[in-house]
């Protein structure tokens, strides 16, 4: 296998790796600004210069000249080489920062380059601690600056369309974002303009940066030259704790982090996976933050009064009791998760209820082919996998308005604005509702109402269109104390933040609600039928085990990732 | 001295690039004077092949015009293998926008033809059937001249489907620069034709294993493409043997400055210094004394009057001197040239010029004129010259294209050859020049 010796250690490669990707997979932390795994190099910042030699070949041999000790003879190329578009091949030799007197050098002055028109703003700029050029200037750069004069001026707060804002001066001219659009999402809405040290990126004119997936560009631009708009200025990265979870405003289950500072939500980033949604994000996966921070509920209702969360199951397993299981309607959700439409299920069954429906939210043309796809929820999968289909609407009225149902269950959804009937239509009906909002317009007909924990508060599992089993992961805490969700809080995320037991804990913002998987076995104990589970992790391992539609789902095999599942009930 | 000349009996030099004939620059006159019989040879005797001409190119030892003198030949040899399903390209860079440098508008202007006619041999040898004449965007009527002319040729059958019955075709299109220095680059000019920005590109891939719209390319310049005819009519032996022998040639010397008689002549490589600015080009103004010179554009490295005794315009003996053949633009400067006012000028040029795509080019071409500006200024201070030194360190040879170093020379050799100068205008440093990097 070819070779090739970085720093003095050896190491082997297969095909031909690109210098700088290699020694990045490799633990060599090599600065640079202007590489990305996903686009084209064209190697203008400069950073990641290297020294490359290769073993002196003999002309006529074709072998390797070697040296008094038997060692071949290395030759280096006269100018250090940007590691970045340096195809690697076999016998190369390379000195970086770590072996080079003259790579550290050349680092060094590259930094102090980019650093001298830059505003070094960074008390008010989004991007400080978290920004690629001031972690390198920290770590590669001069200790100050030469440069005495004044810097060069560009346009501010420049709004290149509805969600990204620009601050030209800050800008290092990776072209980064320039080959975002051109090279990714294709809509070529970005080119630099001006010249020379006036460079920085805009639309062209008359155009706007509407691309709906402007907002990658924020994250991929190593500075602070493109800011959200939504969340310039709204938390400094270190008063954020982020999650690693998944996005759920449709059927993608791309992989993301969800940013949380006193338990609110304040912006959604992508996280890298490489078999769903790479290392992009869609502007609407970004943008849902508001929903998981505004119009919560307060706390479970009886007939509309508030009540204690001991009071509502009673109510809830009162209004199951002594039912014609025939005349109950149990309606799932593709918004819940695996474990609690599993758990609904069995609820059904045990009051002698058909298997429940789930609402499909479907929107025809709202796909792209790439992350927006036309389901807008991010479970319907897991619920055809459990048995629930998605509900005929009409039937369903005729059902309800005919007079045909007496019980009326419905779990992390809204059948009102589904549409399927009015809340009036819901007077005779005893109707159960596990609900995220407040807005539910389910919600005036309920007779029990349930807050529900939402994708970002609760543990458990979504299937993906491409039947791709994820793990969720509470990103923000909830209301009163639960010991799966703190220990989950506690493993993934490295600064606990939010946590009980951490000094940045704090009681702003907790809605007090529960996940399906405690609120489901509360009322169903309260009938006589005992969930024993210790949490969903053992819910989905009971799944794993005895559903071919989930084989393989435990919570290990899901792990950062997900696992995709087999296809089941497919005719060819 | 005269003995040391390279270029022979240069006084009885005959021109072929530009010779004494009217109107050359008609069709008509042209085709009186062997205009496109080189070409017509070439297609249509069974003397030559594609591979034939490329080895005449070789034998010619001609060596590129358009700045880094790389042999011609051999670049037109590095094409890939002709396949029918890919196309080809040649570009003929006629951007000229160096400052110092006005000798392809000059030929363009007087041999127009010429120039066609080695674009379509070049072609030939290339098997290349889009040949673009890039030109420098603001030689606007320069432009109209050539697009006159390419119709005329056009018409006659010399450029198109089929020419002179061969069976070989090729269309010549015209692209009128950008406006920008940097488009002359030769992976910018590619970038440029294809409509996007200009920023160079990084090398490998080469040109002719990826150039426009990534098929093979290759890119000379103007002149260099113009001797082309020349070299089929008058065989490669005799083009080697003119002038200097590892630098051979009849070579636009665009002379400009303070010189009695500053223009475009033609004479063979290897012509002394002093020949060409006291004979050819009448001589000092004013009958000052040479105060420096630059050989070739304003990136070469300077050279004082002392440096130029004995020095021959040919890239060996000027790379001796410590200076480069470049584009064989000669800016003549006599005694009374402030040399850092002239240098101000320089580094704002490429300050200017400089795409801004690489991050030591970018930031470092405007601290440069910064620096030289305040020392011009008489506010610069000792250290301000070795941090000046320093940054071309900084600059040179780290870039995506050579500009970077086309700029720090002109600051390193003119710091380096008129220190004094220089140290003249500055008030001694208390602080030395920032300490942070010499330790690296
Ligand atoms: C910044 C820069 C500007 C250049 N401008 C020109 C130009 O205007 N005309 C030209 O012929 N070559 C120019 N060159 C050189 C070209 O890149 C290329 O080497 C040349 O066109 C090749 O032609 P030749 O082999 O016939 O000399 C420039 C190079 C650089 C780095
Ligand atoms: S705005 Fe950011 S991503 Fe775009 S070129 Fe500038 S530094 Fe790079
Ligand atoms: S060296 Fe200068 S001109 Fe050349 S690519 Fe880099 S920034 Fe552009
Ligand atoms: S990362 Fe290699 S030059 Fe920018």
């Amino acid at each position: 296998m070819p070779t090739i010796t970085i720093d003095n250690q050896n190491y082997e490669f297969e095909g031909r790796p690109r210098l700088l990707q290699f020694c990045l997979d490799n633990g060599v932390d090599l600065p640079h600004f202007c590489y990305h795994p996903s686009m084209s190099a064209p190697a203008n910042c400069r950073q990641c210069l290297v020294d490359v030699g290769m073993p002196q070949m003999n002309r006529e041999t074709r072998e390797s000249n070697l040296d008094d000790d038997g060692n071949p003879i290395i030759q280096f190329m006269p100018k250090l080489q940007t590691s970045c578009s340096m195809d690697m091949t076999d016998g190369m030799v390379v000195k970086t920062h770590c072996s080079s007197d003259a790579v550290v050098r050349a680092q060094k002055d590259t930094l102090e380059f980019l650093l001298i028109n830059h505003p070094l703003d960074c008390p008010i700029c989004d991007q400080a601690g978290h920004c690629p050029l001031q972690n390198q200037a920290y770590k590669h750069g001069p200790e100050s600056s030469r440069f005495e004069f004044q810097k060069v001026h560009k346009p501010k707060h420049v709004d290149l369309g509805p969600n990204v804002v620009l601050d030209a001066e800050r800008c290092i001219n990776c072209t980064r974002c320039i080959r975002f659009t051109s090279e990714i999402s294709k809509s070529n809405q970005l080119t630099i303009i001006e010249r020379g040290v006036k460079n920085y990126p805009m639309t062209p004119p008359g155009i706007e940066f509407d691309d709906p997936y402007s907002m990658n560009v924020i994250d991929i631009c190593p500075v602070g030259a493109l800011t959200s708009k939504e969340h310039r200025f709204g938390a400094r990265v270190w008063e954020m704790s982020k999650t690693a979870s998944i996005s759920t405003v449709g059927s993608k289950g791309s992989n993301c982090y969800y940013w949380v500072k006193d338990n609110q939500i304040m912006k959604v980033t992508p996280r890298t996976n490489m078999s769903v949604n790479e290392y992009w994000l869609s502007d609407e996966e970004r943008l849902d933050c508001d929903r998981f921070n505004k119009n919560r509920p307060t706390g479970p209702t009886v007939e509309n009064a508030e009540v204690s969360w001991e009071m509502a199951y009673k109510a809830a397993s009162d209004c199951l009791t002594g039912i014609d299981g025939s005349r109950a309607l149990f309606v799932g959700s593709a918004y819940a998760t695996v474990e609690d439409n599993y758990l609904l299920t069995k609820l059904a069954t045990a009051v002698g209820a058909p298997t429940p429906v789930y609402l499909a939210h479907v929107e025809e043309g709202h796909a792209d082919g790439w992350l927006k796809t036309d389901d807008r929820a991010p479970n319907s999968q897991g619920c055809e996998r459990l048995g629930l289909h998605a509900a005929d609407v009409k039937e369903l009225k005729a059902r309800i308005t005919g007079g045909e149902v007496d019980v009326l269950y419905v779990l992390e959804d809204d059948i009102v604005a589904a549409g399927v009937c009015t809340a009036k239509q819901l007077k005779k009906v005893k109707v159960i509702l596990h609900h995220y909002h407040t807005t539910n317009q389910t919600l005036p007909a309920a007779d029990v109402a349930l807050p529900a924990a939402m994708a970002v508060e609760t543990v458990g599992s979504f299937v993906n269109g491409d039947l791709r089993a994820q793990r969720l992961r509470p990103a923000k805490s909830i209301a009163g104390v639960n010991r799966t969700l703190s220990m989950e809080i506690g493993k993934c995320r490295a600064d606990a933040h939010g946590t009980p037991f951490d000094k940045w804990y704090n009681e702003s913002n907790l809605v007090n609600c529960q996940p399906g998987w405690v609120s489901i076995p509360e009322i169903a104990s309260r009938l006589g039928h005992e969930m024993q589970y210790k949490g969903p992790r053992n819910i989905m391992a009971e799944l794993a085990e005895s559903d071919s539609g989930f084989t393989g789902a435990t919570y290990e095999a899901m792990g950062e990732f997900g696992v995709s599942l087999e296809p089941i009930g497919v005719t060819a | 001295m005269e003995t040391q000349s390279k270029a022979g009996d240069w006084r009885a030099f005959k021109r072929v690039l530009m010779p004494p004939v009217k109107d050359l620059h008609k069709l008509e006159v042209y085709e009186e004077h062997e205009g496109y019989a080189a070409l017509r040879e070439v297609l249509t005797t069974d003397k030559w092949d594609p591979t034939s001409v490329t080895n005449e190119m070789k034998k010619s030892g001609l060596k590129g015009r358009g700045g880094a003198g790389f042999p011609t030949g051999l670049k037109w040899s590095f094409m890939p293998p002709v396949d029918p399903d890919i196309p080809r390209f040649l570009c003929c860079n006629g951007d000229e926008s160096e400052p110092g440098t006005f000798k392809d508008r000059q030929l363009m202007e007087y041999n127009p033809h010429l120039v066609l006619e080695g674009m379509l041999i070049a072609a030939y040898a290339m098997s290349i059937k889009t040949a673009f004449l890039y030109i420098r965007g603001e030689f606007a009527d320069w432009i109209t001249l050539m697009e006159g002319e390419l119709e005329k040729a056009y018409a006659k059958g010399y450029v198109g489907q089929d020419i002179m019955g061969s069976g070989f075709s090729c269309e010549i299109v015209i692209h009128k620069g950008a406006g920008a220095y940097i488009c002359g680059e030769e992976s910018s000019l590619m970038e440029s034709l294809e409509g996007k920005r200009a920023y160079p590109r990084i090398k490998p891939p080469f040109p002719a294993q990826k150039g426009v719209w990534g098929y093979p390319t290759t890119i000379n310049n103007v002149e260099s493409l113009a001797c082309a005819p020349l070299i089929i009519r008058n065989g490669g032996d005799w083009y080697a043997g003119i002038g200097a022998e590892a630098h051979p040639g009849p070579v636009l010397y665009g002379i400009s400055g303070h010189v009695n008689r500053p223009g475009v002549y033609e004479y063979p490589t290897g012509m002394l210094i002093t020949d060409l600015i006291y004979e050819v080009a009448g001589g000092m103004r004013g009958g000052k004394k040479l105060k420096a010179l630059i050989p070739g554009g304003s990136s070469t490295p300077i050279l004082r009057a002392d440096m130029i005794e004995g020095l021959t315009m040919d890239a060996n003996s000027l790379r001796d001197a410590g200076s480069m053949m470049g584009t064989s633009g000669m800016l003549i400067m006599d005694e009374d040239t402030d040399i850092v006012a002239w240098l101000r000028r320089i580094t704002h040029f490429y300050h200017h010029e400089s795409c801004g795509q690489c991050t030591p080019c970018r930031e470092g071409t405007g601290w440069l004129e910064n620096i030289v500006t305040r020392i011009d200024e008489g506010e610069g201070n000792f250290r301000d010259l070795d941090l000046l030194l320093d940054l071309c360190t900084q600059m040179e040879g780290r870039t995506v294209c050579a500009l970077a170093d086309a700029a720090a020379w002109p600051v390193r050799y003119t710091i380096d050859r008129f220190r004094d100068e220089f140290e003249a205008r500055c008030r001694p440093s208390l602080i030395p020049s920032g300490g942070v990097l010499e330790n690296a």
